[in-house]
């Protein structure tokens, strides 16, 4: 459906180029619910906005559903008006001089698929429908509510029946519980109208719930594509890691094949490692286990507990190795293990990358 | 405590007079009296000035003058400003120093500019129809309501794009994108979002140039005066200057006191209409910038035309013109035989002992009035923001009064009280004091605005830390509030300084002998007094020395505080 490939755009800040996209491509199945995640600076909505033609790219290619949209060279650029889809900015961008019926309206009378003009009310009322605002056609748009924007943008979006739907941030301007709420109803929505959808956030959650894949972006660069289990399991480096969920982190080098020294000790590894030199390796706190017994075996440490606080559904501990803070997380028992303890890291649950590799945060 | 105190009666000490100045202007339209003849009041002037067919002329000129002024100006600032906002054409910082640049030409300079290129008998443009199509007499005259206008309106055009500019920036430019990806094409987009959203910005623009345009003086005053088209302030300049008879402050009073009422209803009107505005404006979080329509080469080219015919009609050719006239003996278009007399006569006939005069009083005003209107704002300011006073509201309100009232106004309600109230008592009437006690009176609003704006973003814990640090009052306000104000102060300074240089209006009146004589003032003696090639050399002299100012200002002043200071 859509289908990118080399592109990149630069933007001129004052004195400066500032590089926004390096060479991105892409490729978006039909039906797809397809997240680009990311934090702010990353590109994502600049790489959205290239698929709108909001931006044009420097160098690269767009196809949308087969059609070429935009092409350096041979030089080829569809302007926004004529690409047929339907997007929700993040501030709604809510025509505030019109009536919900008006927004949704002019869409209706002067976008690429014109319909008929009797047909327009029902049209209206239908789209209003899907969004559960019936009734809100005569209201003045600058008297809605946030959450009753998000909607008439929704609206507005899918009134023309566009194939691709782009939504940039389209929750952030919405308060917690609404999020969740709106978060459930764009998914079903998107499912049975079985439309594409690009969907750009920065909230890695609301891309896990959302999508069926994945782009995560950083510094201009999709770091690695996959669905949310891939992603959370197998990060391709410690940026993507570090972005899905809390993560600890221990500096080491390699000393076997199998086999890394870290500041804690010896750890024996699954993944395979790079032949030499430096490598960070990292553990979900979900995954070390904290055990009141002494230790003994594979990736077994002796440490001391610092803390353990009880969330009501996760227990949280604080457990001190060589001068080494880690933090774990189990499910509460009753049990409040103090003092020394066992730490145990399960090696299927270790990852491990080379030292200074993607923007590392330590 | 004592210091709190001290800063409430500074400002209320500089806003009496303001009200006292407005109230002046009523008294005198009631007043009656004659040279040795005791005070008298009557209703006589409002009669007159109903009855007389004249009142109704001037009025039909000055909404007339007033209304083609608008229509110029926007004409000019709405698709400046769509292009330096909205679109890639290259070179737009130019645009917009040029426009900063612009504001500060004296009016009278243009006026007098175009009185050379488009007078009916000696202007060039009309001798060139005249000589080429063979006519009888030039097609254009200057010297009309809508010629005046025309002039008006090209002066207040960088005014107003600055103006119409802040519009498009408030505006989401997202509103536009969203219509864009659903399909409407830009003219579509044009028409259905972008005119309707900006409309409002636009009439309150339209406006504020309006109220200007019917309080201005200095291009009436240059080309109506002589050829007897009177608007409001000439006319009531002319009531208390005439020629023949004896001064009618009474006359001026009524139909100052008409102006003053008509100007206020529009600055309530202009406000209403921008808190209207104010509600479509979306302040985005997000730091992207709007698509900037790409300008074909061809409409790009289109777009350098239109602003270098702007420019070009703006000053350019006034400029140039000027300049001609000065090194003429008498007027006569551009030709080989004119060439040949070229001289700087004009330079060496100049009053220059005058000018000296001039200069060395236009200097001290420039010093005191802004140096005097940053300390009492300061005052005034913190009592509107800071003082929690119940009577803040109306310290606001009088500060917002200078700028309502036609400045004119307040230089003949100074004379007048000048003349009749104060007498002999304080002899202020013909001295370079008055001079600077008006203008300062008349900045107040604008240096009230803009040390508001600025303080207002400063978070009042920064004072109450040093309050419970043990500073005082006037401690606070040199250590904490001065510095942290600084660049805002630098720049209404700086500012001020160079409208006291080009000050026409209120010198008119203000300005009676040489020993308060200013240098515009020196101009316009010129140029009333039929030497027109002269007064074009006074007027090079005395833009040569604005230059340095200006340098200073662009190299100190902020363009984006142009804004808050509307």
């Amino acid at each position: 459906m859509i289908s990118i490939a080399g592109v990149h755009k630069c933007f001129q800040s004052g004195e400066q180029t500032v590089a926004a996209l390096k060479g991105v491509g892409l490729a978006v199945q039909k039906g797809e619910f397809f997240v680009l995640l990311g934090p702010s600076g990353s590109g994502k909505t600049t790489l959205m906005r290239c698929v709108a033609g909001l931006e044009k790219p420097d160098a690269g290619r767009i196809d949308l559903d087969g059609e070429t949209v935009f092409s350096a060279d041979p030089r080829l650029y569809l302007p926004p008006e004529e690409r047929q889809i339907g997007m929700v900015f993040q501030s709604y961008a809510i025509w505030p001089h019109m009536t919900v019926a008006e927004n949704i309206g002019l869409v209706l009378t002067h976008g690429l698929s014109k319909i008929p003009k009797n047909q327009v009310k029902e049209r209206i009322r239908h789209t209003l429908n899907l969004v559960q605002l019936d009734g809100f056609e005569t209201r003045p748009a600058r008297l809605l509510s946030g959450g009753q924007q998000q909607r008439v943008a929704l609206a507005r979006a899918l009134a023309t029946k566009p194939k691709l739907l782009l939504m940039d941030e389209p929750l952030s301007n919405l308060d917690a519980r609404l999020r969740e709420e709106v978060r459930t109803k764009i998914k079903r929505l998107a499912s049975d109208l079985g439309i594409t959808v690009l969907y750009v956030t920065h909230d890695q959650v609301e891309a896990m719930v959302l999508a069926d894949r994945i782009a995560v972006m950083a510094l201009g660069e999709i770091l690695q594509v996959g669905n949310p289990y891939e992603l959370y399991c197998r990060p391709a480096n410690s940026l993507v890691a570090e972005f899905f969920g809390s993560i600890n982190w221990l500096r080491g080098k390699v000393v076997e094949k199998n086999r890394v020294e870290t500041e804690i000790g010896i750890f024996v590894v699954e993944s395979p490692l790079p032949r030499s030199g430096g490598v960070v390796v990292g553990i979900r706190p979900e995954d070390v286990k904290v055990d009141g017994a002494s230790a003994s075996g594979e990736n077994c440490f002796d440490g001391g507990l610092v803390s353990a606080t009880f969330l009501g559904d996760q227990m949280v501990f604080e457990v001190q190795i060589n001068d080494k803070l880690l933090t774990a997380k189990a499910m509460p028992d009753g049990a409040k293990p103090g003092g020394k303890v066992s730490v145990h890291f399960p090696m299927s649950k270790i990852v491990v990358f080379p030292e200074g590799g993607t923007g590392f945060i330590y | 405590m004592r210091g709190r105190w001290l800063l409430v009666g500074v400002s209320a000490g500089a806003l009496l007079p303001v009200i006292g100045l407005l109230l002046v202007v009523f008294w005198m339209g009631f007043w009656q009296s004659g040279p040795g003849e005791p005070v008298a009041y009557t209703l006589d002037h409002y009669r007159a000035i109903v009855t007389d067919a004249f009142t109704y002329r001037t009025m039909l000129n000055t909404l007339g003058f007033a209304s083609t002024s608008v229509v110029i100006s926007l004409l000019f600032a709405v698709p400046t400003a769509w292009l330096v906002e909205r679109t890639d054409l290259p070179g737009k910082k130019w645009v917009f120093t040029l426009m900063a640049v612009s504001t500060l030409v004296p009016t009278f300079f243009t006026a007098m500019g175009w009185v050379f290129l488009l007078h009916p008998r000696i202007g060039v443009i009309n001798r060139l129809f005249v000589d080429w199509f063979g006519l009888a007499e030039g097609p254009f005259n200057i010297a009309t309501i809508v010629g005046m206008g025309w002039v008006e309106g090209l002066g207040l055009s960088s005014l107003a794009f600055i103006m119409v500019v802040a519009t498009y920036r408030t505006m989401d430019p997202a509103l536009e994108e969203a219509a864009r990806v659903h399909g409407l094409k830009m003219w579509e987009t044009l028409r259905h979002i972008t005119l309707p959203l900006t409309f409002p910005g636009i009439l309150a623009a339209a406006i504020y140039i309006f109220t200007i345009g019917l309080s201005a003086f200095e291009v009436p005053a240059i080309i109506g005066l002589s050829n007897k088209i009177f608007t409001f302030s000439t006319f009531i300049f002319y009531k208390i200057q005439p020629l023949e008879e004896l001064p009618n402050y009474g006359v001026a009073g009524a139909v100052s006191a008409l102006l003053i009422v008509l100007a206020l209803l529009l600055s309530w009107w202009y406000f209403r209409i921008l808190r209207y505005s104010s509600r479509y404006a979306v302040v985005t979080g997000k730091g992207y910038r709007p698509k900037l329509v790409e300008l074909a080469p061809r409409a790009r080219l289109l777009a350098w035309v239109f602003l270098g015919m702007f420019f070009l009609m703006a000053k350019v050719l006034p400029f140039l013109l000027l300049v001609w006239a000065a090194l003429l003996n008498y007027f006569q278009p551009p030709s080989w035989a004119a060439l040949s007399q070229v001289s700087l006569k004009n330079f060496y006939g100049l009053p220059w002992e005058l000018l000296l005069a001039g200069t060395r009083n236009t200097i001290l005003v420039m010093i005191m009035v802004p140096t005097l209107a940053i300390v009492l704002c300061l005052a005034i300011s913190w009592v509107i923001l800071r003082s929690g006073l119940k009577w803040r509201l109306a310290f606001d309100a009088a500060a917002f009064l200078p700028h309502a009232v036609p400045n004119l106004i307040l230089a003949i309600a100074a004379v007048f009280a000048a003349l009749f109230l104060l007498g002999n008592t304080v002899p202020l009437y013909g001295t370079l004091t008055i001079v600077i006690v008006v203008y300062t009176i008349s900045r107040i609003s604008f240096a009230t605005r803009i040390i508001n704006n600025s303080l207002a973003q400063i978070h009042p814990e920064l004072e109450e830390a040093a309050f419970a640090g043990g500073l005082k009052m006037l401690q606070v306000m040199r250590k904490i509030l001065i510095p942290l104000l600084k660049p805002a102060l630098v720049y209404a300074w700086l500012w001020m300084a160079l409208l006291c240089y080009r000050e026409l209006t209120m010198a008119s009146v203000l300005v009676t002998n040489q020993n308060n004589i200013t240098l515009p003032m020196i101009v316009w003696g010129l140029w009333l007094g039929g030497r027109l090639n002269q007064a074009a050399a006074a007027n090079i002299v005395i833009l040569a020395f604005m230059l340095p100012a200006v340098l200073l200002y662009l190299t100190f002043g902020r363009r984006s505080r142009f804004e808050e200071a509307l």
